[in-house]
Protein backbone atom coordinates (compact mmCIF):
# COMPACT_ATOMS: atom_id res chain seq x y z
CA UNK A 1 0.00 0.00 0.00
CA UNK A 2 1.00 3.20 -0.61
CA UNK A 3 0.82 5.88 2.39
CA UNK A 4 -2.14 7.84 1.49
CA UNK A 5 -2.04 11.70 1.05
CA UNK A 6 -4.81 13.07 2.62
CA UNK A 7 -2.49 15.96 4.61
CA UNK A 8 -1.82 17.78 1.18
CA UNK A 9 -5.36 18.24 1.14
CA UNK A 10 -5.13 20.80 3.74
CA UNK A 11 -3.14 23.20 1.41
CA UNK A 12 -5.72 25.41 0.44
CA UNK A 13 -3.71 25.93 -3.17
CA UNK A 14 -5.31 22.22 -3.89
CA UNK A 15 -8.61 23.57 -3.10
CA UNK A 16 -8.38 26.74 -5.38
CA UNK A 17 -7.27 24.24 -8.10
CA UNK A 18 -10.59 22.10 -7.56
CA UNK A 19 -12.72 25.45 -7.18
CA UNK A 20 -11.37 26.94 -10.99
CA UNK A 21 -12.86 23.47 -12.16
CA UNK A 22 -16.13 23.70 -10.63
CA UNK A 23 -16.41 27.32 -11.41
CA UNK A 24 -15.81 26.31 -15.02
CA UNK A 25 -18.37 23.21 -14.74
CA UNK A 26 -21.47 25.64 -13.05
CA UNK A 27 -20.17 28.20 -16.10
CA UNK A 28 -20.19 25.44 -19.07
CA UNK A 29 -23.48 23.97 -17.70
CA UNK A 30 -25.61 27.36 -17.33
CA UNK A 31 -23.97 28.60 -20.85
CA UNK A 32 -25.20 25.62 -22.45
CA UNK A 33 -28.59 24.93 -20.41
CA UNK A 34 -29.60 28.33 -21.41
CA UNK A 35 -28.46 28.19 -25.19
CA UNK A 36 -30.35 24.89 -25.39
CA UNK A 37 -33.49 26.46 -23.82
CA UNK A 38 -34.07 28.73 -26.69
CA UNK A 39 -32.67 26.53 -29.45
CA UNK A 40 -35.36 23.23 -27.35
CA UNK A 41 -38.05 26.08 -27.57
CA UNK A 42 -37.83 26.70 -31.29
CA UNK A 43 -37.59 22.57 -31.82
CA UNK A 44 -40.66 22.41 -30.14
CA UNK A 45 -43.03 25.08 -31.57
CA UNK A 46 -41.23 23.41 -34.73
CA UNK A 47 -42.16 19.98 -34.30
CA UNK A 48 -46.13 21.03 -33.16
CA UNK A 49 -46.45 23.53 -36.67
CA UNK A 50 -49.07 22.17 -39.24
CA UNK A 51 -46.42 23.21 -42.02
CA UNK A 52 -44.84 20.21 -42.66
CA UNK A 53 -41.53 21.30 -44.32
CA UNK A 54 -40.84 22.72 -40.32
CA UNK A 55 -42.53 19.99 -38.93
CA UNK A 56 -40.25 17.36 -40.70
CA UNK A 57 -37.41 18.54 -40.02
CA UNK A 58 -37.71 19.47 -36.36
CA UNK A 59 -38.98 16.04 -35.54
CA UNK A 60 -35.63 14.64 -37.66
CA UNK A 61 -33.46 16.61 -35.51
CA UNK A 62 -35.25 15.89 -32.40
CA UNK A 63 -35.16 12.19 -32.81
CA UNK A 64 -31.91 11.75 -34.26
CA UNK A 65 -30.10 13.72 -31.53
CA UNK A 66 -31.77 11.96 -28.89
CA UNK A 67 -30.84 8.54 -30.17
CA UNK A 68 -27.12 9.90 -30.71
CA UNK A 69 -24.39 9.19 -27.21
CA UNK A 70 -23.94 12.78 -25.60
CA UNK A 71 -20.16 11.88 -25.91
CA UNK A 72 -20.30 11.05 -29.60
CA UNK A 73 -21.02 14.93 -30.30
CA UNK A 74 -18.73 16.38 -27.80
CA UNK A 75 -15.56 14.60 -29.61
CA UNK A 76 -17.02 15.53 -33.16
CA UNK A 77 -17.48 19.10 -31.84
CA UNK A 78 -13.84 18.91 -30.42
CA UNK A 79 -12.20 17.20 -33.41
CA UNK A 80 -14.13 19.63 -36.01
CA UNK A 81 -15.84 22.38 -34.69
CA UNK A 82 -13.09 24.99 -35.91
CA UNK A 83 -13.43 23.76 -39.41
CA UNK A 84 -17.13 23.96 -39.58
CA UNK A 85 -17.19 27.61 -38.37
CA UNK A 86 -13.82 28.53 -40.71
CA UNK A 87 -16.25 29.21 -43.98
CA UNK A 88 -17.97 32.02 -41.90
CA UNK A 89 -15.35 33.52 -39.36
CA UNK A 90 -12.08 32.78 -42.00
CA UNK A 91 -9.34 30.60 -43.08
CA UNK A 92 -7.67 30.62 -39.19
CA UNK A 93 -10.34 30.98 -36.74
CA UNK A 94 -10.02 28.34 -33.94
CA UNK A 95 -12.97 27.47 -32.10
CA UNK A 96 -12.17 28.01 -28.46
CA UNK A 97 -12.91 24.53 -26.42
CA UNK A 98 -14.94 25.79 -24.10
CA UNK A 99 -17.61 26.86 -26.86
CA UNK A 100 -16.75 23.08 -28.87
CA UNK A 101 -18.06 21.66 -25.32
CA UNK A 102 -20.85 24.10 -25.54
CA UNK A 103 -22.07 23.08 -28.62
CA UNK A 104 -21.66 19.38 -28.09
CA UNK A 105 -23.98 19.79 -24.46
CA UNK A 106 -26.71 22.15 -26.18
CA UNK A 107 -26.99 20.14 -29.65
CA UNK A 108 -27.84 16.65 -27.01
CA UNK A 109 -29.21 18.78 -24.24
CA UNK A 110 -31.86 20.97 -27.00
CA UNK A 111 -33.26 18.40 -28.58
CA UNK A 112 -34.12 16.78 -24.79
CA UNK A 113 -35.56 20.22 -23.59
CA UNK A 114 -37.61 20.17 -26.96
CA UNK A 115 -39.33 16.86 -26.01
CA UNK A 116 -39.78 18.07 -22.24
CA UNK A 117 -40.96 21.66 -23.30
CA UNK A 118 -43.22 19.80 -26.25
CA UNK A 119 -44.88 17.71 -23.48
CA UNK A 120 -46.06 20.57 -21.80
CA UNK A 121 -47.54 22.38 -24.09
CA UNK A 122 -49.74 19.61 -25.16
CA UNK A 123 -50.67 18.71 -21.87
CA UNK A 124 -52.80 21.48 -21.59
CA UNK A 125 -56.68 20.75 -21.85
CA UNK A 126 -57.63 21.84 -25.64
CA UNK A 127 -59.76 24.45 -23.88
CA UNK A 128 -56.79 26.36 -23.49
CA UNK A 129 -56.39 26.65 -27.53
CA UNK A 130 -59.66 27.19 -28.58
CA UNK A 131 -60.95 29.91 -25.89
CA UNK A 132 -57.85 32.22 -26.91
CA UNK A 133 -58.70 31.62 -30.65
CA UNK A 134 -62.10 32.18 -30.54
CA UNK A 135 -61.16 35.47 -29.09
CA UNK A 136 -59.59 36.50 -31.78
CA UNK A 137 -56.11 35.82 -31.58
CA UNK A 138 -53.65 34.48 -33.92
CA UNK A 139 -51.96 31.31 -33.77
CA UNK A 140 -48.66 32.74 -32.20
CA UNK A 141 -50.29 35.16 -29.84
CA UNK A 142 -52.20 32.13 -28.61
CA UNK A 143 -48.84 30.67 -28.38
CA UNK A 144 -47.02 33.61 -26.91
CA UNK A 145 -49.77 34.96 -24.63
CA UNK A 146 -51.59 31.45 -23.59
CA UNK A 147 -49.70 28.41 -23.71
CA UNK A 148 -46.32 29.14 -23.41
CA UNK A 149 -46.56 30.75 -19.87
CA UNK A 150 -48.71 27.98 -18.36
CA UNK A 151 -46.79 24.91 -20.35
CA UNK A 152 -43.31 26.58 -19.40
CA UNK A 153 -44.41 27.50 -15.48
CA UNK A 154 -45.18 23.56 -15.39
CA UNK A 155 -41.88 22.46 -17.09
CA UNK A 156 -39.82 24.14 -14.44
CA UNK A 157 -39.07 21.16 -12.12
CA UNK A 158 -38.24 19.21 -15.38
CA UNK A 159 -35.76 21.85 -16.75
CA UNK A 160 -34.35 22.01 -13.16
CA UNK A 161 -33.41 18.27 -13.37
CA UNK A 162 -32.02 18.68 -16.96
CA UNK A 163 -29.65 21.35 -15.33
CA UNK A 164 -28.54 18.87 -12.86
CA UNK A 165 -28.13 15.96 -16.06
CA UNK A 166 -25.91 18.83 -17.67
CA UNK A 167 -23.85 19.21 -14.64
CA UNK A 168 -23.28 15.75 -14.57
CA UNK A 169 -22.47 16.16 -18.13
CA UNK A 170 -19.74 18.39 -17.98
CA UNK A 171 -17.90 15.69 -16.50
CA UNK A 172 -17.04 14.20 -20.34
CA UNK A 173 -15.99 17.52 -21.82
CA UNK A 174 -12.91 17.39 -19.78
CA UNK A 175 -11.88 15.24 -23.11
CA UNK A 176 -11.70 17.71 -25.43
CA UNK A 177 -9.15 19.74 -23.45
CA UNK A 178 -11.72 22.22 -20.96
CA UNK A 179 -10.39 22.40 -17.57
CA UNK A 180 -13.85 21.61 -15.81
CA UNK A 181 -13.78 19.68 -12.26
CA UNK A 182 -13.12 16.04 -12.88
CA UNK A 183 -10.18 17.34 -15.40
CA UNK A 184 -8.21 19.38 -12.58
CA UNK A 185 -8.88 16.32 -10.63
CA UNK A 186 -6.86 14.52 -13.06
CA UNK A 187 -4.23 16.53 -13.35
CA UNK A 188 -3.75 16.98 -9.68
CA UNK A 189 -3.84 12.72 -9.18
CA UNK A 190 -1.39 12.46 -12.43
CA UNK A 191 0.93 14.68 -10.80
CA UNK A 192 0.62 13.53 -6.87
CA UNK A 193 -0.43 9.62 -7.97
CA UNK A 194 -3.58 9.89 -5.37
CA UNK A 195 -6.28 8.91 -7.66
CA UNK A 196 -8.86 7.25 -4.71
CA UNK A 197 -8.42 10.53 -3.00
CA UNK A 198 -8.93 12.62 -5.53
CA UNK A 199 -11.73 11.18 -6.86
CA UNK A 200 -13.67 11.06 -3.72
CA UNK A 201 -13.31 14.55 -3.03
CA UNK A 202 -14.47 14.97 -6.82
CA UNK A 203 -17.29 12.82 -6.29
CA UNK A 204 -18.31 14.34 -3.19
CA UNK A 205 -18.18 17.71 -4.82
CA UNK A 206 -20.28 17.00 -7.79
CA UNK A 207 -23.04 14.80 -5.25
CA UNK A 208 -23.31 17.90 -2.80
CA UNK A 209 -24.24 20.02 -6.40
CA UNK A 210 -26.13 18.09 -7.67
CA UNK A 211 -28.14 16.50 -4.57
CA UNK A 212 -28.95 20.19 -3.39
CA UNK A 213 -30.08 21.31 -7.10
CA UNK A 214 -32.26 17.92 -7.44
CA UNK A 215 -33.99 18.70 -4.15
CA UNK A 216 -34.58 21.99 -5.02
CA UNK A 217 -36.62 21.18 -8.37
CA UNK A 218 -38.81 18.58 -5.94
CA UNK A 219 -39.93 21.89 -4.46
CA UNK A 220 -40.96 23.49 -7.49
CA UNK A 221 -43.90 22.42 -8.63
CA UNK A 222 -45.84 25.27 -9.61
CA UNK A 223 -48.96 24.26 -10.26
CA UNK A 224 -50.83 20.99 -11.20
CA UNK A 225 -49.10 18.79 -13.61
CA UNK A 226 -51.06 16.10 -15.75
CA UNK A 227 -50.40 12.53 -14.75
CA UNK A 228 -49.49 11.66 -18.42
CA UNK A 229 -47.24 14.92 -18.78
CA UNK A 230 -45.59 13.27 -15.77
CA UNK A 231 -45.19 10.18 -17.08
CA UNK A 232 -44.36 11.53 -20.29
CA UNK A 233 -41.25 13.88 -18.95
CA UNK A 234 -40.33 10.78 -16.70
CA UNK A 235 -39.93 8.91 -19.49
CA UNK A 236 -37.86 11.52 -21.39
CA UNK A 237 -35.58 11.48 -18.34
CA UNK A 238 -34.87 7.77 -18.06
CA UNK A 239 -34.16 7.47 -21.79
CA UNK A 240 -31.92 10.71 -22.35
CA UNK A 241 -30.42 11.54 -18.42
CA UNK A 242 -26.67 10.88 -19.76
CA UNK A 243 -23.72 10.72 -17.78
CA UNK B 1 -22.61 5.58 -49.42
CA UNK B 2 -22.94 7.20 -46.06
CA UNK B 3 -20.63 5.44 -43.42
CA UNK B 4 -19.18 3.58 -46.14
CA UNK B 5 -16.06 3.88 -44.10
CA UNK B 6 -17.47 1.13 -41.48
CA UNK B 7 -16.18 -1.36 -44.49
CA UNK B 8 -12.51 -0.06 -44.78
CA UNK B 9 -12.41 -0.53 -41.39
CA UNK B 10 -14.05 -3.50 -40.51
CA UNK B 11 -12.19 -4.87 -37.84
CA UNK B 12 -12.34 -1.51 -36.16
CA UNK B 13 -15.85 -1.04 -36.07
CA UNK B 14 -17.02 -4.28 -36.09
CA UNK B 15 -15.37 -5.35 -33.43
CA UNK B 16 -16.16 -1.98 -31.59
CA UNK B 17 -19.83 -2.54 -31.73
CA UNK B 18 -19.28 -5.65 -30.49
CA UNK B 19 -17.93 -4.57 -27.55
CA UNK B 20 -20.64 -1.78 -26.78
CA UNK B 21 -23.13 -4.65 -27.04
CA UNK B 22 -21.82 -7.10 -24.87
CA UNK B 23 -20.97 -3.84 -22.73
CA UNK B 24 -24.69 -3.10 -23.15
CA UNK B 25 -25.88 -6.80 -21.89
CA UNK B 26 -23.84 -7.32 -19.26
CA UNK B 27 -24.67 -3.62 -17.80
CA UNK B 28 -28.30 -4.25 -18.81
CA UNK B 29 -28.60 -7.36 -16.37
CA UNK B 30 -26.39 -6.36 -13.98
CA UNK B 31 -28.44 -3.36 -13.64
CA UNK B 32 -31.69 -5.30 -13.40
CA UNK B 33 -30.81 -7.13 -11.09
CA UNK B 34 -28.89 -4.44 -8.50
CA UNK B 35 -32.01 -2.06 -9.08
CA UNK B 36 -34.42 -5.14 -8.00
CA UNK B 37 -32.44 -5.71 -5.10
CA UNK B 38 -32.44 -1.96 -4.15
CA UNK B 39 -35.69 -1.26 -4.41
CA UNK B 40 -37.13 -4.15 -2.80
CA UNK B 41 -34.52 -2.94 0.14
CA UNK B 42 -36.85 0.17 -0.56
CA UNK B 43 -39.82 -0.94 0.32
CA UNK B 44 -38.79 -3.32 3.13
CA UNK B 45 -40.05 -3.12 6.53
CA UNK B 46 -36.90 -2.80 7.95
CA UNK B 47 -35.81 0.76 8.32
CA UNK B 48 -32.19 0.70 8.24
CA UNK B 49 -32.49 -1.71 4.70
CA UNK B 50 -34.49 1.30 3.73
CA UNK B 51 -32.10 3.97 4.20
CA UNK B 52 -29.03 1.81 2.72
CA UNK B 53 -31.42 1.87 -0.13
CA UNK B 54 -31.86 5.42 -0.43
CA UNK B 55 -28.66 6.35 0.08
CA UNK B 56 -27.51 3.90 -2.72
CA UNK B 57 -30.51 5.76 -5.43
CA UNK B 58 -29.25 9.42 -4.28
CA UNK B 59 -25.46 8.73 -4.58
CA UNK B 60 -25.59 7.07 -8.17
CA UNK B 61 -28.04 9.23 -9.41
CA UNK B 62 -26.35 12.06 -8.16
CA UNK B 63 -22.93 11.62 -9.35
CA UNK B 64 -21.20 11.62 -12.94
CA UNK B 65 -21.11 8.18 -14.16
CA UNK B 66 -17.34 8.94 -16.11
CA UNK B 67 -16.12 10.10 -12.45
CA UNK B 68 -17.81 6.59 -11.07
CA UNK B 69 -15.89 4.63 -14.06
CA UNK B 70 -12.62 6.62 -13.38
CA UNK B 71 -12.73 5.26 -9.47
CA UNK B 72 -13.44 2.02 -10.77
CA UNK B 73 -10.81 1.83 -13.02
CA UNK B 74 -8.21 3.75 -11.57
CA UNK B 75 -9.23 3.79 -7.66
CA UNK B 76 -9.82 0.29 -6.97
CA UNK B 77 -6.75 -1.16 -7.99
CA UNK B 78 -4.85 1.17 -5.54
CA UNK B 79 -7.05 -0.36 -3.03
CA UNK B 80 -6.20 -3.91 -3.87
CA UNK B 81 -8.65 -4.72 -5.94
CA UNK B 82 -8.47 -5.47 -9.76
CA UNK B 83 -11.24 -6.87 -11.83
CA UNK B 84 -8.82 -8.81 -13.41
CA UNK B 85 -4.69 -9.09 -13.63
CA UNK B 86 -5.08 -8.72 -17.24
CA UNK B 87 -5.61 -4.43 -17.98
CA UNK B 88 -7.90 -5.32 -21.36
CA UNK B 89 -9.90 -7.14 -19.43
CA UNK B 90 -9.97 -4.88 -16.09
CA UNK B 91 -11.05 -2.20 -17.56
CA UNK B 92 -13.66 -4.22 -19.82
CA UNK B 93 -15.14 -5.19 -16.78
CA UNK B 94 -14.46 -2.28 -14.79
CA UNK B 95 -16.59 -0.35 -17.47
CA UNK B 96 -19.45 -3.04 -17.69
CA UNK B 97 -20.16 -3.13 -13.54
CA UNK B 98 -19.88 0.50 -13.28
CA UNK B 99 -22.29 0.62 -16.40
CA UNK B 100 -24.82 -2.13 -14.09
CA UNK B 101 -23.96 -0.19 -10.78
CA UNK B 102 -25.12 3.51 -12.19
CA UNK B 103 -27.90 2.09 -13.85
CA UNK B 104 -29.09 -0.15 -11.37
CA UNK B 105 -30.02 3.06 -9.36
CA UNK B 106 -32.26 3.70 -12.32
CA UNK B 107 -34.24 0.65 -12.25
CA UNK B 108 -34.24 0.82 -8.56
CA UNK B 109 -36.30 4.42 -8.53
CA UNK B 110 -38.74 2.46 -11.41
CA UNK B 111 -38.87 -0.69 -9.52
CA UNK B 112 -39.39 0.63 -6.49
CA UNK B 113 -42.52 2.38 -8.14
CA UNK B 114 -44.10 -0.50 -9.80
CA UNK B 115 -43.61 -2.01 -6.31
CA UNK B 116 -45.81 0.72 -4.41
CA UNK B 117 -48.18 0.33 -7.17
CA UNK B 118 -49.59 -2.63 -5.86
CA UNK B 119 -53.00 -3.14 -4.51
CA UNK B 120 -52.00 -2.97 -0.58
CA UNK B 121 -54.93 -5.58 -0.52
CA UNK B 122 -52.81 -7.66 -2.56
CA UNK B 123 -50.16 -7.96 0.20
CA UNK B 124 -51.97 -7.89 3.04
CA UNK B 125 -54.45 -10.78 1.57
CA UNK B 126 -50.82 -12.93 1.28
CA UNK B 127 -49.88 -12.04 4.68
CA UNK B 128 -52.79 -12.99 6.38
CA UNK B 129 -52.95 -16.35 3.96
CA UNK B 130 -49.62 -17.58 6.26
CA UNK B 131 -46.92 -16.26 3.34
CA UNK B 132 -43.82 -15.23 4.47
CA UNK B 133 -42.65 -11.79 3.59
CA UNK B 134 -39.72 -13.26 1.31
CA UNK B 135 -42.91 -15.60 -0.30
CA UNK B 136 -45.32 -12.70 -0.55
CA UNK B 137 -42.58 -10.75 -2.93
CA UNK B 138 -41.64 -13.63 -4.38
CA UNK B 139 -44.89 -15.05 -5.36
CA UNK B 140 -47.60 -11.78 -4.92
CA UNK B 141 -45.23 -8.23 -5.20
CA UNK B 142 -42.52 -8.98 -7.60
CA UNK B 143 -44.85 -10.48 -10.81
CA UNK B 144 -47.68 -7.96 -10.69
CA UNK B 145 -44.96 -5.02 -10.97
CA UNK B 146 -43.08 -6.60 -14.03
CA UNK B 147 -45.88 -5.33 -16.48
CA UNK B 148 -45.95 -1.65 -15.48
CA UNK B 149 -42.26 -1.35 -14.97
CA UNK B 150 -40.87 -3.04 -18.49
CA UNK B 151 -42.30 0.13 -20.81
CA UNK B 152 -39.81 2.16 -18.10
CA UNK B 153 -36.85 -0.34 -18.35
CA UNK B 154 -36.95 -0.17 -22.20
CA UNK B 155 -36.15 3.83 -21.73
CA UNK B 156 -33.16 3.05 -19.30
CA UNK B 157 -32.07 0.02 -21.80
CA UNK B 158 -31.53 3.08 -24.26
CA UNK B 159 -30.39 5.49 -22.25
CA UNK B 160 -27.53 2.50 -21.10
CA UNK B 161 -26.45 1.37 -24.75
CA UNK B 162 -26.14 5.54 -25.42
CA UNK B 163 -24.16 5.66 -21.84
CA UNK B 164 -21.31 2.61 -23.25
CA UNK B 165 -19.61 5.25 -25.01
CA UNK B 166 -18.24 6.66 -21.91
CA UNK B 167 -16.31 3.26 -21.32
CA UNK B 168 -13.86 4.58 -24.41
CA UNK B 169 -12.58 7.44 -21.48
CA UNK B 170 -11.13 4.55 -19.86
CA UNK B 171 -9.89 3.04 -22.76
CA UNK B 172 -12.73 0.11 -23.62
CA UNK B 173 -12.21 0.19 -27.52
CA UNK B 174 -16.00 0.24 -28.10
CA UNK B 175 -17.69 2.02 -31.02
CA UNK B 176 -16.81 5.60 -30.35
CA UNK B 177 -13.14 4.86 -29.52
CA UNK B 178 -12.85 3.00 -32.83
CA UNK B 179 -14.71 6.16 -34.91
CA UNK B 180 -12.02 8.14 -32.53
CA UNK B 181 -8.97 6.16 -33.85
CA UNK B 182 -9.90 6.01 -38.03
CA UNK B 183 -10.54 9.76 -37.51
CA UNK B 184 -6.79 9.93 -36.10
CA UNK B 185 -5.70 7.61 -38.65
CA UNK B 186 -7.43 9.11 -41.59
CA UNK B 187 -8.17 12.75 -40.96
CA UNK B 188 -11.65 12.13 -42.05
CA UNK B 189 -13.78 12.90 -39.33
CA UNK B 190 -17.39 13.30 -40.71
CA UNK B 191 -16.99 9.70 -42.64
CA UNK B 192 -15.92 8.44 -39.22
CA UNK B 193 -17.92 9.67 -36.81
CA UNK B 194 -20.92 9.59 -39.50
CA UNK B 195 -20.46 5.51 -39.29
CA UNK B 196 -20.41 5.55 -35.36
CA UNK B 197 -23.88 7.67 -35.56
CA UNK B 198 -25.30 5.16 -37.92
CA UNK B 199 -24.23 2.35 -35.88
CA UNK B 200 -25.64 3.88 -32.86
CA UNK B 201 -28.84 4.60 -34.47
CA UNK B 202 -28.94 0.77 -35.38
CA UNK B 203 -29.32 -0.51 -31.77
CA UNK B 204 -30.96 2.54 -30.65
CA UNK B 205 -33.79 3.31 -33.05
CA UNK B 206 -34.86 -0.48 -32.95
CA UNK B 207 -35.06 -0.74 -28.72
CA UNK B 208 -37.01 2.63 -29.20
CA UNK B 209 -39.31 1.41 -30.98
CA UNK B 210 -39.77 -1.51 -29.39
CA UNK B 211 -40.08 -0.14 -26.40
CA UNK B 212 -42.97 1.97 -27.90
CA UNK B 213 -44.61 -0.84 -29.24
CA UNK B 214 -44.67 -2.58 -25.82
CA UNK B 215 -45.98 0.46 -23.84
CA UNK B 216 -48.73 0.53 -26.88
CA UNK B 217 -50.03 -3.37 -26.29
CA UNK B 218 -49.57 -2.94 -22.51
CA UNK B 219 -52.34 -0.39 -22.52
CA UNK B 220 -54.52 -2.77 -24.66
CA UNK B 221 -54.31 -5.14 -22.87
CA UNK B 222 -55.14 -3.46 -19.37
Amino acid sequence: MRPDTWPMFLEPAIWGFFFEGLRETIYIALVSVALSFVVGLLFALGRLSRRRWVRWPSIFYIEAVRALPVLLLIVYFGIKGSALFRPIFGADFELPRFWAGVLGLSMYTSAVLAEIIRAGIVSLPRGQTEAARALGLSHAQTMGSVILPQALRLMVPAMMNQLTTVIKDTSLVGTIGIFELLRQGRTIYTQFFNPVEVLLIVLTIYFLLCFALSRASSRLELGYTPREAKKKIRDIELRDQAA
Amino acid sequence: MPGGIAFEFPQLYFTGLWVTIQISILGLLSALFIGTVVAVMRVSPFAPLRWIGAAYVEFYRNTPLVVQLFFLFLGLPLIGFRFSTDTFEHIFRAASIGMGVYHGAYVAEVVRGGLLGVDRGQIEAARSLGLSYLQMLRYVQLPQTFRSVIPPLGNIGIALVKNTSLASTIGVTELLFAAEIVESRTFRAEEAFLAATLLYLSLTIPLGIAVNTLERRMLVAR
